[in-house]
């Protein structure tokens, strides 16, 4: 029963076609390219770009799973949250898909995705699980009991872990996205340089802040002046990068000690950081949690999460989709009308 | 749409999309478009864009008791005419049209005194009509440019005009044909521009 997904709701045009919990295709299509000028995501050059590639996009998915739209039987799309103009590219896309075939149209909530990575094969992990999302949009912790939603444990308050990782790139002239840019150059650097905050320690909550460390990369630039960052630019990457880490290792363990969950799991492109990654397996060891790393490719944001979240979510039937919408970050779910 | 293509027998009836490819709103021809795709795709036939502001002229002088006729291009006006949608910001989106229909120039923006300006310049002052013609009544009738009732339906783009100049237009029939005009870069490219000029190195 094949099922075409679409994915629009940040920076990447992604589409794929799974087969229940197997991915046939899974086809991502970066603007990273299109934004490094401005140091972040201009949402109006997404949605112009998205308007682009969705086609291409979804052909290239269909193509690559060998499949035709005359084998889909319902067709996926993440109605939010995110840019709405980057959103309604592909609700757009896919409900003209759906329509033209009476199909069925699927609205996925894109958190729920980056959760549902997490049940395709191959070793797809079963609820209940403590899923920790990083990404440039969003931070959060979420309890997961079954297939179809998550409770909000924590989220940031202020900057995503993501934000926080291009805005101090930008500040040391490293460029974006800022992630991986910032962990090759922290490789040669001290993690223990610079003292950075690290926010939220003495918060008993589960709640996260970044935008005070991206504050202390700034003053330490202005203090070492252009030369001074340039001679010290692997340490201030190594020192900001840990500081983030240990923020979020930190409230992973916080939750963890309540002794609820067996089983963790990340999601958001943050979670592709190779220090994240070995920070965590080390507390899951040191907690005797099970730890499922999903590959990079489905932890930063792509289609095939969108296909498993709708999995266990309610399709509306045509042509009762026609006037349902995105919805942008911020904004609650308006319920789909049947 | 769906009730269109339903009135005219189903999907199966139809053999080509049109769509307006604006100038609009930035997201809103970005849905008619993706949506147009997306139909497309599905069922395997041609999409074609249209202007929106050649739909607009097309009906115009278009009154309740007498429309332009859908199936012919010739619009057998006596005189050019000037579609003008509101385009925000206190401009104007803009083009003028022979009597045939032909676009004499534009799409483009204007401030609306600007657009004044150049049509006061031209042997004959069409009529104006569109979003943009009754949101700046005032500055457009400054320079003798005469404008139908609010109410009347020549301001309005029809969705028939779209499909009439779609079915003659010897346009790009492939769907990567659909860009949409936008007119305006993304205000992000804008503060680089300006950022970079400003910038004294
Ligand atoms: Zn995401």
């Amino acid at each position: 029963m094949p099922l075409l997904a679409i994915e629009t709701s940040c920076d990447d045009t992604c589409a794929a076609v799974l087969d229940g919990p197997r991915i046939l295709s899974n086809v991502i299509s970066s603007q990273a390219k299109a934004h490094e000028g401005f140091g972040g995501v201009v949402p109006e050059v997404a949605a112009r770009h998205h308007l682009e590639l969705v086609e291409p996009v979804v052909e290239a998915a269909l193509g690559e799973a060998g499949a035709t739209l005359d084998d889909v039987d319902a067709v996926a799309a993440t109605a939010g949250p995110g840019l709405i103009g980057a959103l309604l590219v592909g609700i757009s896309a896919a409900k003209g898909i759906a329509a033209a075939r009476r199909l069925p149209l699927i609205p996925v909530d894109h958190l729920q995705g980056h959760v549902a990575a997490n049940f395709l094969e191959p070793e797809p992990l079963q609820p209940p699980f403590l899923c920790l999302i990083a990404s440039g949009g969003h931070t959060l912790l979420a309890g997961v009991r079954d297939h179809r939603g998550f409770e909000l444990l924590g989220q940031t308050l202020d900057d995503a872990a993501g934000e926080a990782f291009d805005k101090s790139a930008r500040l040391l002239g490293l460029g974006y996205p800022g992630g991986p840019l910032i962990q090759k150059e922290a490789e040669g650097g001290d993690p223990e340089a610079f003292e950075m905050p690290v926010a939220m320690a003495r918060d008993p909550g589960l709640d996260f802040s970044f935008s005070g460390l991206k504050t202390a990369v700034l003053y330490r630039c202005r203090e070492l002046g252009p030369e001074g960052v340039q001679e010290r630019r692997a340490d201030l990457a190594a020192s900001f990068q840990a500081a983030v880490v240990e923020q979020l290792r930190t409230k992973l363990k916080r939750a963890l000690k309540k002794g609820e969950w067996e089983a963790v799991a990340l999601g958001g492109g943050v979670a592709a950081n190779g220090p994240l990654r070995e920070a965590v397996a080390a507390l899951c060891e040191e907690m005797g949690v099970r730890l499922k790393l999903v590959p990079i490719a489905l932890c930063t944001d792509n289609a095939a999460m969108i296909g498993s979240a709708a999995r266990y979510t309610d399709a509306i039937p045509h042509p009762g989709y026609l006037g349902y919408d995105a919805f942008a970050s911020g904004e609650t779910k308006a319920a789909a009308p049947h | 749409m769906e009730a269109a293509a339903a009135a005219a027998g189903g999907w199966e009836a139809v053999d080509l999309l049109a769509v307006g490819l604006g100038p609009g709103t930035f997201t809103g021809v970005r849905v008619g478009i993706a949506t147009a795709r997306g139909l497309s795709l599905s069922l395997g036939l041609p999409a074609r864009g249209v202007c929106t502001l050649d739909a607009l002229a097309r009906g115009i002088p278009e009154t309740a008791d007498s429309p332009v006729p859908s199936g012919d291009i010739a619009t057998k006006r006596n005189s050019s005419v000037l579609a003008v949608l509101d385009g925000w910001r206190g401009e104007v989106f803009a083009a003028l049209y022979a009597a045939d229909g032909t676009r004499l120039w534009g799409p483009a923006v204007y401030r609306p005194e600007e657009l004044g300006e150049r049509v006061a310049g031209l042997e004959e002052t069409p009529p104006a009509a569109g979003s943009g013609a009754v949101r700046f009544r005032q500055e457009l009738a400054r320079d003798g440019i005469p404008i139908a009732d609010d109410s009347d339906p020549a301001h309005r783009v029809a969705a028939r005009h779209v499909c009439a100049l779609a079915a003659v237009s010897a346009g790009e029939e492939d769907r990567d044909g659909l860009a949409p005009i936008y007119l305006r870069p993304p205000d992000a490219e804008r503060w680089r521009e300006r950022d970079a000029f400003q910038k004294p190195e």
